[in-house]
């Protein structure tokens, strides 16, 4: 157990887009799970807002392809994982298992060259944001430590997806600038006081889920706090955010 | 040890394996008979997370000198010990100076723990997680205790296989990752609920509880539509 593995696999992410010359981003994600999680392809697709799912970035046609075949087919591990909100991990495609559970999408897939498709919930919670797809020619499952870095990698997808959803712009840029500067993201992300804090903001707030978390990490970003301490003071009712017309909260 | 406590506790176990299902209401029940039944302040269950820490499922508790000290125990201490050895380990006497893990020491004192216990979930050859137990006295618990706080770790891991039958390896992953998830909703609906009610989160924990039982819905399932209600529509005044 490396715990310091998270912060060398964003590292890598913010490197990506570095490297690029631009802002990071999902694509950035996608691109890093290929060699971490040692598969042919990635993919995102985002769900939420009322609209249909679509593919946000493929690192290959293939991908491209398995993502929007699960979507107009409505079958397979990637739709499975919005039910579930657990990771959906087929190792063979051509198994008996994979032929009764997604019938029409297993034989497509073969012939797009996919032995094996892993999907992943792009979700804190409730929060909801989307699916990441990797796929593999051969089949096989996903050893311990490639799948611990596919999640992280999921877990970096997500507050990419999330910190978009900030409409004036500046705390999405800025969380996003955070992981570009390398600065180390929170890695307590799954504390349970951050997640009471988010459940708080969305009454404090009156917004939803998503858009409470992403306001929750702008605040802690923009007043150069840790997410955990900020969490911390919300549930301790030592900190408010409330509504505020300007677009700023204001404690 | 109370034998009627000890039978009431694997009865009630049981029962709620067969009832609706969901995990996190049954993780809850069992740190929190299981700090009742070993005479613990408090208790936890720790799963092993492929992403290289370790993730609080449940605790009886959410004092936040428990979730502070379960964040250290990524760094050093029993749990990560329990984890590395598949063995049971014991911190005992955590007051006194000359500590094996002094940060760890340190978190407990400030907790009000003298002695931490880790038990492992053992999946085969796996280790998947452990039940930690937290005691304010400095005397670990003696062999028979032991025997019954290992029985009640291996029902914390049959309890989380529950629902699928793991034939493959990739099963168990899956099944975790959907076990820590839905903490993260009941979480966010604790919040949720207490910002509405004004209660504090332990309070507003048992109000969710209450409603999944007097709807005979899944906990999570309840968090669930909290959060998605836009008013958190819901019963304001605990019943009973």
């Amino acid at each position: 157990m490396t715990a310091g593995r998270p912060a060398v696999v964003w590292g890598m992410v913010a490197g990506h887009a570095a490297a690029a010359g631009r802002r990071v981003s999902v694509a950035d994600a996608c691109a890093v799970a290929v060699g971490c999680a040692q598969v042919t392809g990635a993919w995102v697709t985002v769900s939420g807002g009322g609209r249909p799912d679509f593919a946000v970035c493929a690192t290959d046609p293939a991908g491209e392809r398995l993502a929007e075949l699960q979507l107009t087919l409505g079958e397979g591990p990637c739709h499975d994982v919005l039910a579930s909100a657990a990771p959906v991990l087929a190792a063979d495609l051509g198994d008996e298992d994979s032929g009764r559970r997604w019938p029409g999408f297993a034989a497509s897939a073969g012939r797009l060259g996919a032995g094996a498709v892993f999907a992943f919930p792009l979700s804190v919670g409730a929060i909801r944001a989307g699916v990441m797809g990797l796929y593999r020619g051969s089949p096989g499952p996903l050893p311990g430590t490639q799948l611990g870095d596919a999640l992280i990698l999921a877990d970096a997808a997500t507050l990419l997806l999330v910190a978009g959803l900030r409409h004036d712009g500046d705390g999405a840029t800025a969380a996003a600038d955070g992981l570009l500067n390398g600065q180390s993201p929170d890695l307590a992300l799954h504390r349970a006081e951050i997640d009471q804090a988010t459940g708080m903001l969305t009454m404090q707030l009156g917004t939803g889920i998503a858009e409470a978390f992403a306001r929750l990490r702008a605040y802690a970003y923009v007043n150069d706090r840790r997410l955990a301490d900020v969490a911390s003071d919300l549930v301790g009712r030592r900190l408010r955010l409330d509504r505020d017309p300007g677009g700023n909260d204001a404690p | 040890m109370d034998a009627d406590l000890l039978s009431d506790t694997f009865v009630a176990l049981a029962d709620t394996m067969v009832d609706d299902f969901d995990v996190i209401d049954f993780l809850h029940m069992l740190t929190d008979r299981s700090a009742r039944l070993l005479s613990v302040s408090a208790a936890g269950v720790v799963l092993a997370d492929p992403r290289g820490q370790l993730q609080v499922a449940a605790a009886s508790s959410d004092a936040a000198g428990l979730i502070e000290l379960f964040q250290v125990q990524n760094d050093q201490g029993p749990c990560l010990e329990c984890f590395r050895t598949g063995q049971p380990v014991t911190a005992a006497d955590l007051a006194r100076p000359g500590q094996r893990w002094p940060r760890f020491a340190a978190a407990a004192a400030r907790a009000g723990f003298r002695t931490v216990e880790a038990l492992p979930m053992r999946l085969r050859e796996q280790v998947i997680g452990a039940l930690n137990l937290f005691g304010a006295g400095t005397k670990p618990l003696g062999p028979a205790e032991l025997r019954i706080g290992q029985a009640l770790a291996d029902v914390a891991t049959i309890g989380l296989l529950q629902e699928r039958n793991v034939r493959r390896a990739e099963t168990l992953a899956e099944q975790l990752q959907a076990a820590l998830n839905s903490r993260v909703v009941i979480e966010q609906a604790k919040g949720k609920l207490a910002e509405r009610t004004g209660l504090d989160m332990d309070q507003a924990f048992t109000l969710l509880r209450q409603h999944a039982r007097d709807t005979n819905e899944r906990l999570t399932d309840v968090a669930r539509y909290v959060i998605d209600s836009p008013t958190a529509d819901f019963p304001p005044q605990p019943r009973g």
